[in-house]
């Protein structure tokens, strides 16, 4: 039977000044092969992120951070789906994630948080899962 | 010990014995094994196809640079270290330097410092995008003062400073020398490294980054300066690391990495400069820990081509412009936050792998990275794996103790055949930079890192702790956490250094600075892009005002 839903749309981000980009470049080409679509660019400033979610009409986030500003840049562009009248729109973050993080990203509202080694299938079957809830949201 | 056609005086192994005997007397360098049996610096023989083999020291230098090596000079130490303000760093170093680290060549103190990542693109503290990320994962450093702090009561003509940064790198060798210069050192005393990683092909970085084009002009004017002001410099590092921690295969990462030489030197030769002169300060970065033997033999491939690419192809003469001195480091992208002591054995055969290739610096990376920044206990311990290595195991008695393998030979000739393809391929399409610009180079490293990360799916490829042999036990390690008000500190210091500092002085010198960059970006007066950061940073400049002006005359990377 064929799937007649509309792909998932994702973003997938990450700082323009992080330039350790294997992970983000590996999800997004997992994702493309789970016929998802893939909109990956890096931002100056975390607003920016939400501007283009906005743009792109995207269902979830994905931030990657490898070198510092994970719970910063989160509440930031967290906040800024508040003021641009998204709170739902779902975020993933992924990287380096230290345990002094965890508990301020959840605090915020991140949904799933993937480190290093986490399994692909994994990564895909989260993403594919929000991005339909949120898209099929009342 | 010679073959029929070879005269036994002309015999490679010969004229080693007449160079060793030339360079050190009558220093012996034989050692002693536990059993007491006498075991040479190096052993020959016949090579694959029946000649007297190559020694260590002789073109092109499969075997290694020196004909001898560690047995008189053992490899530079250099951990990578930086976090939080200056002031931070300089305890870190100070606590290296008491464990018997930072220990340069001929008594020097060698520091590596790695900077957080908005002083890496060449950004300031107070750039308003990059809270968050201050004096996380290195130093953040943007005024010439800076050092003064850093490198307080440091001799630095005694002091090798290695600096690890993207594109930021022209800017923050001016704020070094221009640091260097107030505490009245001759520039042509200080010896150091600036990796110079300021143009895109094996990671993302891109609009931070400048364009190819004008990456490979910034290089040349650097070069070129540094050879007649700063002769001890080392102004670029080829980071074959890099392109392999990106996902690239080792025969790409080789490839790309003689590919950005060919490039650089192209450049060079187009400006008039002697591929000779600048040469022999360009280095390598190269990555140890995936395949031990084929990291020997990618290692014993990359100098052989580089010679011969500089030689054949450059015309270069000077031996010191067909030696590829290389600076290993373990891989930091196999690393595993999923039982992490596991690094620990990763590292220590990384680093072997580079010992037995003759590597010329190392950095062990500390087993906690995959967690976070390293705690002092981790870096201790990288420390302690290298003076293993090199006190107790005996690997340092022979050089190339590989040479002579069937595999490893082997391996060594198809690597090297590999890489000529490559490089055949990309002139075929233009060129490097036309590569860069295409992007088919980023396409090509994705598309390797991609396969590698389905044959972990899969189970292909094992991961220890990660695919196999996995615990459900929760684990818990101390993680380094960086200090939080460091980021407040550095902005309120460098929004005092503006207002503090002689603002026409300032600007003066970045419109010189400006008027230099104009000059450069149209070939002519090749060098005076660098001479006028220095003025600039010496006039109070900084870092992020530096490299606003060369982004905009040079581009940026799309």
């Amino acid at each position: 039977m064929q799937d007649s839903a509309p792909k998932p749309r994702v973003l997938l981000t990450k700082s323009f000044i992080d330039s350790h980009d294997r992970a983000i470049a590996t999800i997004a080409l997992a994702l493309r092969d789970a016929a998802m679509e893939v909109v990956l660019i890096d931002y100056e400033q975390p607003e920016d992120v939400v501007t283009v979610a906005l743009q792109e009409d995207v269902d979830i986030i994905g931030l990657s951070f490898m070198s510092g500003g994970q719970v910063e840049t989160t509440e930031k562009i967290v906040a800024e789906l508040q003021r641009r009248d998204v709170p739902d729109l779902p975020v993933v973050v992924g990287g380096v994630i230290r345990p002094f993080d965890v508990a301020p990203l959840e605090a915020v509202g991140v949904r799933e948080i993937f480190r290093g080694g986490a399994p692909l299938a994994d990564v895909v079957a989260t993403f594919d899962r929000l991005a339909r809830a949120y898209r099929s949201r009342v | 010990m010679t073959s029929a056609d070879t005269k036994p005086q002309d015999s490679p192994y010969a004229l080693w014995q007449q160079t060793v005997s030339a360079r050190y007397r009558d220093q012996s360098f034989v050692a002693r094994n536990r059993s007491g049996v006498e075991v040479d610096p190096v052993y020959g023989g016949l090579d694959r196809h029946g000649k007297e083999a190559e020694m260590p020291g002789q073109y092109p230098y499969t075997r290694g640079i020196y004909p001898i090596h560690y047995q008189f000079q053992p490899w530079m130490d250099l951990q990578i270290i930086g976090f939080g303000l200056p002031s931070q760093t300089r305890e870190r170093m100070d606590l290296l330097l008491e464990q018997g680290g930072s220990k340069g060549y001929f008594d020097r103190e060698a520091y590596n410092f790695i900077f957080d990542m908005p002083t890496s693109m060449g950004y300031d503290p107070d750039h308003p995008g990059v809270r968050g990320s201050i004096g996380d994962c290195g130093i953040s450093v943007c005024k010439a003062s800076d050092y003064e702090v850093l490198l307080a009561g440091k001799d630095l003509a005694k002091t090798t400073v290695s600096m690890v940064l993207n594109a930021g790198s022209p800017a923050m060798l001016g704020l070094y020398l221009a640091a260097a210069k107030r505490r009245g050192f001759a520039f042509d005393k200080l010896g150091g490294n600036l990796t110079n990683y300021i143009w895109d092909f094996f990671g993302h970085s891109g609009g931070t980054n400048f364009s190819p084009r004008g990456s490979y002009r910034l290089i040349a004017d650097i070069a070129s300066y540094c050879a007649e002001h700063v002769p001890l410099w080392n102004p670029l590092t080829i980071s074959e690391h890099n392109i392999c921690e990106a996902g690239a295969t080792n025969v790409q990462a080789v490839a790309y990495s003689i590919a950005a030489i060919i490039a650089v030197n192209e450049e060079c030769v187009k400006l008039g400069i002697d591929p000779d002169i600048v040469v022999p300060r360009f280095g390598f970065h190269v990555r140890y820990g995936e395949n031990f033997f084929e990291e020997v033999a990618k290692t014993r491939a990359l100098r052989r081509v580089y010679a011969k690419v500089n030689r054949e192809r450059f015309g270069c003469k000077k031996n010191s412009s067909l030696q590829a001195r290389i600076h290993a480091q373990t891989a930091g992208s196999l690393l595993t936050a999923q039982q992490p002591l596991n690094n620990l054995v990763r590292n220590a055969y990384g680093a072997l792998a580079a010992v037995l290739s003759g590597a010329n610096g190392m950095t062990i990376n500390a087993y906690d990275e995959a967690l976070g920044l390293p705690t002092e206990e981790a870096v201790t311990l990288s420390l302690r794996t290298s003076q293993i290595i090199a006190e107790e195991t005996g690997a340092v008695h022979v050089s190339d103790p590989f040479g002579g393998s069937y595999y490893v030979e082997s391996l060594t000739d198809d690597i090297e055949r590999r890489v000529f393809e490559i490089i055949a391929d990309i002139d075929d399409r233009g060129g490097l930079i036309a590569c860069i610009e295409s992007g088919w180079i980023k396409q090509q490293v994705s598309a390797a890192a991609y396969q590698w990360r389905q044959e972990i799916e899969s189970g292909a490829r094992t991961m220890v702790g990660v695919n196999k042999y996995t615990t459900d036990e929760p684990e818990q390690f101390a993680v380094f956490q960086p200090d939080p008000e460091a980021a407040r500190m550095a902005i309120a210091d460098v929004e005092r250094h503006r207002l503090e500092r002689d603002a026409a002085r300032c600007a003066e010198a970045l419109e010189d600075l400006r008027r230099a960059a104009v000059e450069v970006n149209e070939g002519r007066a090749i060098g005076s892009v660098m001479a006028n950061l220095v003025g600039a940073a010496e006039a109070d400049a900084t870092l992020g005002e530096m490299q606003a002006i060369l982004h905009e005359v040079f581009g940026r990377n799309k």
